[in-house]
């Protein structure tokens, strides 16, 4: 029986899905949105399945877009992947920007376009992450890394081949890929001095 | 037949990841798992909850906990009839999370899901433990909230007064801070108190005592504890922990004086409203000083009502109460679909005015 792949990814502004039926993509779909995708989100894979006459039940897997982008957005994907997950008791696969975007065994440093003229940059070896992925303010003028500029059909379509080949390897839970600390100082008012 | 509802709960709203399955037999309730994984490790060099490390710890553990949930109470979730999940106030990140989650276990599943108010989840626990009957007065104290609510049933809450700027449990914290405690405030204040030796050596003010109704505020306390350690810093260059004892032990006094009042005339408020007596309820994480659910109860003592307090894990943040609301609340409303948003802002009583927040976002809670 063909293995069905449902795939979605809300790290830019917009909801995307796609299905895929094998390799045989069946549907991708792209509705750009400011905000308000985690009302859309659950809404549109409903639709996005109900078009192919397939259920939830029919799924073999998930894959789900774990950015790096904005941190609610990929929250709002990764939470509900989980909660279907659990519910389906099948496996979802967190895909990353970068993983989907890469092509064969490369080895390469690909970058993501981040706020403020930043980038989101990690390095590939035979198609493999050498390291952690890196937020650097702005890549060096010797960097030889391929700038992304991942459409949003194009990307959910990959991370949906990427839980394709990945789904039978134990992925584990997805997690969302911040590359930045969360932005909070210590505090910085020292207590009092404790007299003994 | 009897008949069994058995409702898993999910709560989120601040920095408890939460999960807790909930069986119903003919309306008697038994909680079988309640789960809470805190967080306090995670903010405690930050001096309070960090809304963005809270989501990333939300959204990593509320998968787990619910699993942790089941199968402590050795079910599955075939067996769950209902999902019953936070949808605000709070900390939004963590908020959407829980709904999130909760969506995909719903849609899964094709159990009807609920969003619901985590202050009715708290508001309403009093019926949980000890089936109390409506109508009965909540004071709802906790790090974010303080309100008085005249609960008259399962859907509707007036509130009769709130605090206008902090709520106790952050003005606990931020003393304790101030006086050089250990966080959370809440229980090394009340311990420092015990070992106060000199009562009347500070008088800390008791705000808004000099006002109608029943609305406080806290935030000028926190200053006058400020004023007073800063004088004994500069007589004495620190605090020694009897200045410590006796900053907090005022500091407590001065918020279980301004309670108390403020809950005799919420019971006023309550009898004006409904005609009748109710039930003194208490919930938050406030309500697990002592001294404060001691006064409280001679209050109701002297007012000859009923003073409920639910036990401690079911008055901090937990899922068993949302679940609770869940339950309670399905007969006279429908489910929620899969366009269930997340609040930050989401007042359990929309008529009154809002105490706190305003504009286009409108009232906080």
């Amino acid at each position: 029986m063909a293995e069905h792949i449902l795939a979605f990814d809300t790290s830019g502004p917009y909801c995307a899905a796609a299905l895929l039926r094998g390799d045989e993509v069946l549907a991708t779909t792209v509705e750009d949105m400011a905000r308000g995708q985690a009302e859309r989100l659950m809404d549109l894979l409903n639709e996005t399945l109900a078009a192919h006459d397939l259920a939830w039940r029919d799924l073999t897997a998930l894959g789900v877009g774990v950015g790096p982008g904005n941190f609610t957005g990929i929250r709002i994907s990764v939470a509900a992947a989980r909660g279907l997950a659990m519910g389906l008791g099948i496996p979802a696969v967190g895909v990353s920007t970068f993983e989907a975007s890469l092509e064969d065994s490369q080895n390469t440093a690909l970058a993501l376009p981040a706020p403020r003229d930043s980038f989101y940059v990690q390095v590939f070896q035979d198609g493999v992450a050498a390291a952690a992925a890196q937020h650097l303010p702005a890549l060096p003028d010797s960097s030889q890394a391929r700038i992304l500029s991942p459409k949003p059909g194009d990307l959910v379509t990959n991370i949906a081949r990427c839980a394709l080949a990945r789904h039978a390897t134990n992925p584990g839970a997805p997690k969302p890929l911040y590359v930045k600390a969360p932005d909070a100082a210590p505090a910085k008012e020292a207590g009092p001095k404790i007299l003994t | 037949m009897p008949q069994i509802k058995t409702i898993l709960g999910i709560e989120s709203s601040c920095d408890d990841t939460a999960a807790a399955v909930l069986r119903v037999v003919d309306g008697d309730a038994s909680i079988l798992a309640n789960v809470v994984v805190g967080q306090t490790e995670l903010h405690s060099a930050f001096g309070g909850v960090v809304p963005e490390i809270a989501a990333r710890a939300h959204v990593e553990k509320l998968d787990v906990a619910v699993e942790q949930a089941l199968s402590q109470s050795e079910l599955a979730l075939a067996d769950v009839d209902a999902i019953a999940v936070t949808r605000g106030p709070g900390l939004i990140g963590g908020v959407v999370a829980g709904v999130m989650v909760a969506k995909g276990l719903a849609q899964a599943t094709g159990v009807p899901l609920y969003g619901i108010n985590h202050l009715a989840g708290h508001a309403l626990t009093p019926r949980l433990t000890d089936a109390v009957p409506f109508p009965y007065l909540m004071l709802l104290v906790s790090g974010g909230h303080c309100q008085f609510l005249c609960v008259h049933d399962a859907m509707t809450f007036t509130r009769l007064g709130g605090t206008i700027d902090d709520a106790p449990g952050e003005a606990f914290d931020k003393v304790a801070r101030l006086i050089g405690l250990a966080q959370p405030g809440g229980p090394s204040i009340e311990r420092a108190a015990m070992q106060s030796e000199t009562p009347k050596r500070f008088r800390f003010p008791r705000p808004l005592l000099d006002r109608p109704g029943c609305d406080m505020s806290f935030s000028g306390l926190k200053t006058a504890v400020l004023r007073a350690r800063d004088q004994i810093m500069t007589k004495n260059g620190g605090l020694t922990a009897l200045d410590q004892a006796d900053l907090a032990a005022e500091f407590q006094r001065a918020v279980v004086d301004v309670l108390a009042e403020k809950t005799k005339r919420a019971m006023q408020a309550f009898e004006n409203l409904t005609g009748q007596t109710g039930a003194l309820c208490v919930a938050g994480g406030v309500a697990a000083n002592q001294a404060i659910r001691h006064s409280l109860m001679q209050v109701a003592d002297t007012c000859g009502v009923p003073f409920v307090a639910p036990p401690i894990a079911l008055c901090t943040d937990n899922a068993a109460m949302i679940a609770w609301a869940g339950f309670e609340q399905m007969p006279y409303r429908a489910p929620d679909d899969m366009s269930l948003s997340a609040l930050p802002r989401m007042p359990l009583d929309r008529a009154s005015a809002p105490m706190l927040g305003s504009g286009k976002k409108g009232a906080k809670a």
